[in-house]
């Protein structure tokens, strides 16, 4: 059902843009045509699928350029086990701004961000503004979960929610918010969000974000930070963060009591000049009743000579439920405008307690681009994994991209 | 009515305040500079005090500023942009990007994250559910054998342990037994209930992804049978209607007959 309601829209979609030839409005989007291939560990079988996914924008429909359409899909279908097909749709929406100078107004599938919750609807969402400072925003909608071969919703699913914001000040943003999730008519989540940023004598940016759950009555989340940038290259980061992690109320879990957890996080990011640029970052985590971890993690961006970049970064963490020891390397060559190669290796080494060895995780990747004309690019992408469960896990893609 | 008066009195001052700044202050729309280096927004972000968004912490801190109503990342990226890593598209463009089958992934679950996954699910447990639903989990673990899970508190289960040095194990009970030694819930203090109790509180997520319904806390959790241990937090007592209001009785009944809870 939701597989042909994905085709259904794609074609409608695709219709659209081939009928573009009679008015005015601007078509704009990519065709991406790939074949995938990989190791189904579900199946423990290769799988090789054909994909296509198309992303398509549309503009300019009207004489004041307001209204417009958005989508984005892709259908796979599997060449070697006899899988049936399988679709997605990312979003598929139309949107009026600015009536009245003063609502925008989205409607079909869409991602929604609110700082209570966000949420793929089929839906619509409102924005007032324009009527002083403070704006305002309205959604809901069918809540759209995808699953791993398809989609896991059920009737009575939806989402909605309101939001308040502060629009046009440059240094502050100020946004309030009421979410709602309902599981086959219940309600799920039912959370009072806050969102805070204020920018500081030039240098200093502090941010805070705040999630209240109004059916257990704690803060699930909260973050507050404070971002210092002395110099144009510089930007040390410190962060606080602690949640609760509350369940859908419709979940056995949601009834439990549990721990608090907290982190927090000091980091630096300085791009020396333009060869080179490092960061590296701490954070200490507390899970309660004793239990914490420490994480390190550096990392530098190196550009030795104009067509290279080397990119390494690497992260240790010790304590509760386990070490891991591992990092990634990455080298990007672009030795003509159209012609881009890639390779790298990640590694890592776990060890997930003092009973247990330890386990590991490398993979070797090698891709490369060649950009054909302005709208048209092919790629390939090879990796091998290897791993306790595998000497060899060969998977890899091959891409052509159209842009229209 | 003094501290109603002082509080629309406050409000009214910000609301002018405010009122003020926007009128001074625009903010900048970013529309015309999306197809702009990240390095060359340099130019006007450190001139105007505005610290840069996309800098090496972007993946770690971008949802203070994505996750709010009016924000301004429409104005360069489509909604592909953040479903990429969100709902596993994409396009292959970036080759540093890695698949998991036909799913695309973000960098954050490098090498195969299969193995790494267990730890990295405890780097602050609410970052899985932003981008999967909690049935994602229960969806994938359901494939693939329990005994394979390593956690310290499964390596020894209370129905291994026996009743004396010599006796059976637990297993050979079932829940409507456990009373007869254990009235009012009385559990000795051996290291398996002691232990499983503070992993569940530190990580419960874990235990939901391979016990979906909870089928295994109710043997002794539930108000029916077992051992009839409160699994409530301390503040249950103000709290309890919400769920039982909000959830219609859809978890409270799993534990505690019809009319009594």
């Amino acid at each position: 059902m939701a597989f042909k309601r994905i085709v259904c829209l794609l074609a409608g979609g695709v219709m659209l843009f081939a009928s573009t030839s009679a008015w005015s409005a601007d078509v704009h989007g990519r065709s991406s045509t790939q074949f995938l291939w990989f190791n189904n560990y579900f199946t423990e079988r290769k799988q090789a699928e054909l994909a296509e996914y198309l992303n398509l924008s549309i503009t300019n429909i009207d004489k004041d350029g307001k209204l417009s359409f958005q989508g984005y899909g892709r259908v796979t279908q599997d060449v070697r086990n006899g899988e049936s097909i399988n679709g997605r749709l990312y979003y598929m929406y139309g949107e009026y701004r600015g009536l009245y100078d003063r609502l925008d107004i989205r409607l079909g599938r869409q991602f929604v961000n609110y700082a209570a919750g966000t949420a793929l609807i089929d839906g619509g969402q409102i924005d007032i503004s324009n009527i002083g400072p403070i704006a305002f925003s309205v959604m809901g909608g069918r809540n759209v979960v995808f699953s791993l071969d398809g989609e896991s919703g059920h009737e009575g699913d939806y989402a909605y929610g309101v939001a308040t914001y502060l629009k046009g000040v440059k240094n502050t943003d100020l946004e309030v918010s009421w979410f709602r999730k309902l599981d086959q008519g219940d309600v799920a989540r039912d959370i009072l969000g806050g969102s805070f940023r204020q920018f500081l004598f030039s240098n200093i940016k502090l941010y805070a974000n705040a999630r209240y759950d109004l059916t257990s009555e704690v803060f699930n989340e909260v973050l507050a930070g404070v971002k210092y940038f002395p110099t144009a290259n510089l930007i040390l980061t410190g962060e606080w963060y602690q949640s609760y992690p509350t369940f859908d109320t419709t979940s056995i879990y949601s009834v439990f009591a549990v721990n608090r957890y907290q982190e927090g996080v000091l980091r630096a990011d300085y791009t020396i000049n333009d060869v080179i640029a490092v960061n590296g970052g701490y954070s200490i985590q507390d899970y309660g009743e004793g239990a914490d971890a420490n994480v390190y993690e550096v990392g530098v961006r190196i550009k030795p000579v104009h067509p290279v970049t080397l990119l390494l970064n690497y992260d240790q963490r010790h304590g509760y439920g386990g070490d891991l020891n591992g990092g990634t390397a990455e080298i990007i060559f672009e030795p003509t405008k159209k012609i881009e190669l890639a390779g790298g290796i990640q590694y890592d080494v776990i060890k997930r307690d003092s009973m247990t060895g330890e386990d590991y995780a490398r993979k070797y990747w090698l891709g490369g681009k060649y950009k054909i004309t302005d709208k048209m690019s092919a790629a390939i992408r090879i990796e091998d994994d290897v791993n306790l469960s595998f000497k060899e896990d060969w998977q890899g893609r091959v891409v052509f991209n159209y842009d229209f | 009515m003094k501290k109603i008066f002082f509080i629309v009195a406050l409000l009214g001052c910000a609301l002018v305040y405010l009122q003020q700044q926007a009128n001074a202050e625009k903010k900048t729309s970013h529309a015309e500079y999306a197809t702009m280096e990240i390095k060359e927004c340099n130019s006007c972000h450190k001139g105007e005090g505005v610290a840069l968004n996309h800098d090496t912490d972007f993946v770690r801190g971008h949802r203070v500023l994505a996750s709010k109503a009016g924000n301004n990342c429409k104005e360069c990226h489509q909604q592909a942009f953040c479903l990429d890593c969100h709902q596993g598209g994409g396009s292959g463009d970036n080759l540093a990007v890695e698949n998991f089958g036909r799913d695309y992934k973000p960098k954050s679950h490098r090498s195969d994250f299969r193995v790494l996954h267990p730890l990295k699910a405890k780097d602050n447990p609410q970052t899985c559910t932003r981008c999967h639903d909690q049935k994602y989990c229960t969806e994938c673990h359901s494939k693939f054998p329990r005994n394979t899970i390593q956690f310290e508190s499964h390596r020894r289960q209370f129905s291994d342990i026996k009743l004396t040095a010599a006796g059976p194990t637990h297993e050979n009970f079932n829940t409507s037994q456990c009373p007869t030694c254990h009235p009012g819930g009385l559990v000795p203090t051996h290291q398996w209930s002691g232990e499983h109790a503070r992993e569940a509180r530190r990580n419960l997520q874990a235990c939901q992804t391979c016990h979906d319904n909870g089928d295994v806390c109710i043997k002794c959790h539930s108000a029916r049978t077992g051992l009839q241990v409160s699994p409530h937090p301390r503040n249950w007592g103000s709290i309890k209607d919400n769920f039982r209001s909000k959830s219609n009785g859809r978890s409270c009944i799993k534990c505690h007959d019809a009319g009594k809870f």
